[in-house]
């Protein structure tokens, strides 16, 4: 067992954090067991890309799981990756993308959002962040695509939960509630992943010229069309010198992708057109870029704005792009997600947010913005009191001692 | 099989809970013999027991109020849609009532600009694409009982279909749901936004198989019909080559709508219920269906009908219309029933295991079912190695019923052993409950153990099911005791 005292390892620099670093299943759980005995808390990382996420941790210790690292099993065939948690999520695309294959909750990349450098996130920290990227809107979120977890609880016991194939209802659906959790139930040691077929081609096209509420209503469209767009992002004006795009004009514009066979492309290709009719439709090389760009919040990554996201029902997105006026922002997942940024005047601007997320039905996270802001914005999940305390009793089942990540989620959660 | 007996005390105080039951919701307790009979068993009608009452409440309060009650007098409940289960997790406790679901059954609101229906769980699964099939839309899930089951069973067993190999089973096509804990409170979990914030108990909910809360509303994922659907009928001489064509299948990347396998005996039977035209003498038939726009269903079509052939298929016909395609159908839809028309009984499993180990599971299955004594067929949901092994048997005759349980134990454990699981889509329930120990320790048992106790500390909810012990929950904290010292030895157990 290697217990760093005093900082050693680069992600820890400037706390006064112990860091613990465990090689093995066994040792996490002899560590967690210790840490339990001795009350103290814990805050889980993989490779600390998101640590300026949300709301901050104050914990005496520091648990890396970077050394949990490594595929354990890549079955091509079966479509299914096992790997520990630590292990970094480039290692896993590269080894996917040599079979064609990829994760299906196409993982964003939010390390330069939050100042580190591009690349260099875990897979377990994608998971429990859900940091489910534009083919979310396809392919489900994180959770759609975990099938089996190990992890270690507060107790300081190892276990394990799902399978490691595609269908199984066998006990509860534990890997679903890691998934966005933000480790407040504990570490994961391994994780066990559905995959999907890369897409043979994909044609990303763009629609310019299109104000907020045009071009909204059209993401809806064509979203409610059987063209498995697997993005669709709009992007207003104001945000359009971030993009590569070329002579930004008067308006906004809509970006579709949509992936298949040659034939498929071709056939969905026909009806987009005929869908739009008479508006002016490009085909874009580098669309793929984009919707990275548009996926990673890298358009807000350099400028010193607070960074939030909003998800709402779509039909709803016109409204809230109305009630944004003059705020910068752009929309993903047909109009389900809203990313913006705001001037670091936080809670000024999270109440008006708050309202706007209040009146839509949505959910509003603050992704980024000073320390002391995050700790003072009061997250909270929509459906009230009730929610959370159940919440907390779900909690209380992984770790009654409130070891792991305390108030990382929500305030005392 | 062993269930937890009956509370002496609550059998002695029936009439009294009746009569409380009526007051609490008039004209809506059944407790006369003869229509509690219709409560005794689910689909799983090997176990039956008769509750002490059914109680029908018409809306989410009398849901509530009900819960409330159960709780105040420690009252055994069972929730209860079409009683379809085939795991019997449905089944009735003599101590305690049941909440039969089936009059909440209005659909809500039907969204199609957020591409969703919020529903009652009382709804059938079938009557929610009727209801948004003339606006080209449909509710992905479909199990091959979606006449009669309901979304709150569908919620609660998490349950598949024919077409989930492509859009998912019952959590990925699930938006929100408004659950009555244990003691009557209402949450609403999720919503029509696709992210729910914080942890995503909605995930947790899903498959529960009734033990967290009573699911009171769903809100549920709508698609837009795909315009083109083609059906393809394959043929082998051998089972092994139907199990190569379906690896092969999605080795290439290709995703069917939906890949179904039935053997000889099961096309057979099919074939004398209701003529579906499958070829006769076929080891094995595959029934593959591509979805989506023309293009893509050519493409789809050419290839699986390329690779069938490197398989050695015997026969690959493509559907020609609707109606044949319709009919294919039919004969996979009527396999239970055609089956049911061979023997006197028969179980059904459930596991699942990788791909590519079809062919080997079905050459054990054939192997187990000689030294068993007992006839199978295997119907199934190839593309995703969800196995349905039906068992056939008597249950008239001695001693047959033990053989066939124990036959599909053995299936199951043989499952896990090959790397699978217990249960696809059917759930554990009673069935399976023991069965649990060959897939997970100790360790991961307690843990979800601990997560039930959590929510559900009296364990009032759905008892007897899912978890083989019947400890109560102050056990559950499930410290080991190292070198004779408990663990926070100063810490409250629970
Ligand atoms: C012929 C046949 C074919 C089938 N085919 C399939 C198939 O293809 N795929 C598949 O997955 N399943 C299949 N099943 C199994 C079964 O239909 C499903 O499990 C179905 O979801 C059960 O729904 P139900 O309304 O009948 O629920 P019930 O049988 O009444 O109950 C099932 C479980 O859900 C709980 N429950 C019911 N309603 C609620 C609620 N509102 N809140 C909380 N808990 C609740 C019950 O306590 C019980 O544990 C089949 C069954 C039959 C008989």
């Amino acid at each position: 067992m290697s217990v760093a005292g005093g900082c050693l390892l680069p992600i820890c620099r400037g706390s006064d954090m112990a860091v613990l670093r465990p090689s093995s299943e066994h040792e996490l759980a002899e560590m967690v067991r210790a840490a339990a005995a001795d009350r103290h808390t814990l805050e889980i990382i993989g490779a600390g890309t998101k640590r300026a996420l949300g709301r901050p941790v104050r914990a005496d210790a520091c648990l890396d799981l970077s050394a949990l690292r490594g595929i354990i099993s890549y079955d091509a065939e079966e479509l299914v990756l096992c790997a520990a948690s630590g292990t970094p999520l480039e290692e896993i695309a590269a080894e996917l993308a040599a079979h064609r294959q990829c994760l299906g909750f196409d993982p964003a990349d939010w390390g330069p959002l939050f100042g580190v450098p591009a690349r260099g996130g875990t897979i377990g920290g994608a998971l429990a962040a859900d940091v489910s990227g534009s083919r979310r809107l396809l392919h489900g979120a994180a959770r759609e695509h975990l099938l089996g977890i190990r992890a270690v609880n507060g107790w300081g016991k190892a276990y394990k939960a799902g399978g490691k194939v595609v269908k199984n209802v066998t006990g509860f659906d534990i890997s679903k509630l890691m998934c966005g959790s933000l480790g407040i139930l504990g570490p994961l040691s391994e994780v066990t992943l559905r995959l999907l077929p890369k897409p043979e081609h994909s044609a990303c096209l763009v629609v310019r010229g299109l104000e907020p509420e045009q071009g909204l209503h059209l993401l809806g469209r064509i979203w409610r069309e059987p063209l498995e767009a697997s993005a669709l992002v709009y992007l207003p004006n104001a945000v359009l010198e971030h993009f590569d795009l070329g002579g930004s004009g008067e308006a906004g514009l809509a970006l579709l992708r949509v992936e298949g066979s040659t034939e498929a492309l071709n056939d969905k290709r026909m009806r987009l057109r005929a869908l739009l009719e008479s508006l002016r439709v490009e085909e874009l090389a580098h669309g793929d870029q984009l919707l990275t760009a548009a996926a990673n919040g890298s358009v807000f990554a350099s400028a010193a704005l607070d960074v939030w996201r909003m998800t709402v029902p779509p039909s709803t997105s016109a409204e809230v792009a109305a009630a944004l006026v003059g705020t910068l922002w752009y929309a993903d997942w047909a109009g389900g997600l809203f990313w913006i940024a705001t001037s670091r005047d936080t809670l000024s601007a999270a109440a008006g947010l708050e309202r706007i997320c209040a009146r839509a039905q949505g959910q509003l996270q603050l992704l980024r913005a000073d320390e002391g802001q995050r700790r003072g914005f009061p997250a909270r999940p929509s459906g009230g009191q009730g929610v959370i305390q159940l919440m907390r009793t779900v909690k209380s089942a992984f770790d009654p001692l409130a070891l792991f990540n305390p108030g990382r989620m929500y305030e005392g959660l | 099989m062993q269930l937890a007996p009956p509370d002496p005390s609550i059998l002695a105080r029936r009439d009294r809970i009746i009569a409380d039951l009526q007051r609490l919701l008039p004209g809506a307790i059944v407790h006369e013999p003869a229509g509690l009979a219709t409560y005794d068993s689910d689909a799983l009608s090997a176990y039956r027991q008769r509750p002490l009452a059914c109680a029908l409440p018409a809306n989410k309060d009398e849901v509530s109020t009900l819960l409330a009650y159960a709780a105040e007098q420690n009252l055994p409940v069972v929730p209860r849609g079409a009683g379809t289960s085939l795991s019997g997790g449905a089944l009735p406790r003599p101590d305690g009532i049941v909440i039969g679901l089936a009059r909440m059954n209005r659909i809500l609101e039907i969204d199609l600009e957020n591409r969703c229906a919020v529903v009652e769980p009382g709804v059938t699964n079938l009557a929610v694409t009727r209801a948004v099939e003339g606006d080209g839309f449909y509710y992905a899930p479909d199990p091959s009982s979606q006449v009669a089951c309901t979304i709150g069973g569908n919620v609660a067993e998490n349950s598949g279909g024919l077409h989930c190999l492509k859009y998912g089973i019952t959590t990925n096509n699930l938006l929100g749901v408004e659950l009555a804990l244990p003691g009557g409170e209402r949450v609403r979990l999720g919503g029509k936004a696709l992210a729910l914030g914080g942890l995503d108990l909605l995930g947790i909910v899903t498959g529960s198989e009734g033990l967290l809360g009573i699911a009171v509303e769903a809100t549920l994922r709508l698609r837009p019909r795909p315009p083109v659907t083609r059906t393809l009928l394959v043929a082998f001489d051998t089972v092994a080559a139907a199990g190569r064509c379906v690896a092969d299948i999605i080795g290439a990347g290709i995703i069917p709508a939906a890949m179904e396998f039935m053997d000889r005996r099961a096309a057979d039977a099919v074939e004398s219920y209701c003529a579906p035209g499958y070829p006769q003498h076929a080891e094995a038939i595959l029934i593959i269906e591509l979805d989506g726009v023309e293009g893509e269903v050519r493409d789809g079509v050419a290839r699986v009908e390329h690779i069938a052939g490197t398989c050695g298929a015997s026969l690959v016909r493509l559907a020609a219309n609707e109606a044949e395609r319709a009919r294919i159908w039919a004969g996979r839809k009527a396999a239970f029933a055609a089956t049911g028309k061979i023997a006197p009984d028969m179980l059904c499993m459930d596991g699942t295991i990788p791909r590519r180990a079809l062919s080997d599971m079905l050459a054990a299955i054939a192997a187990m079912s000689a030294r068993y004594g007992l006839a199978f067929c295997n119907v199934f949901h190839a593309g995703d190695g969800n196995l349905h092994p039906l068992i056939l048997f008597d249950a008239m005759r001695e001693g047959e019923l033990a053989r066939a349980e124990a036959f599909g134990a053995e299936i199951l454990t043989l499952c896990v052993k090959m790397g699978g699981v217990l249960s696809g889509e059917h759930g554990i329930g009673v069935e399976k409950r023991d069965l649990m120990g060959a897939m997970f320790d100790e360790e991961d048992l307690a843990q979800q153990q601990r997560l039930k106790c959590a929510i559900d500390p009296k364990r009032l909810l759905n008892p007897d099911k899912v978890f083989p012990t019947l400890s109560a929950c102050v056990e559950q904290g499930h410290m080991h005791v190292s070198g004779g010292r408990l663990p926070f030895a100063n810490l409250p157990r629970f």
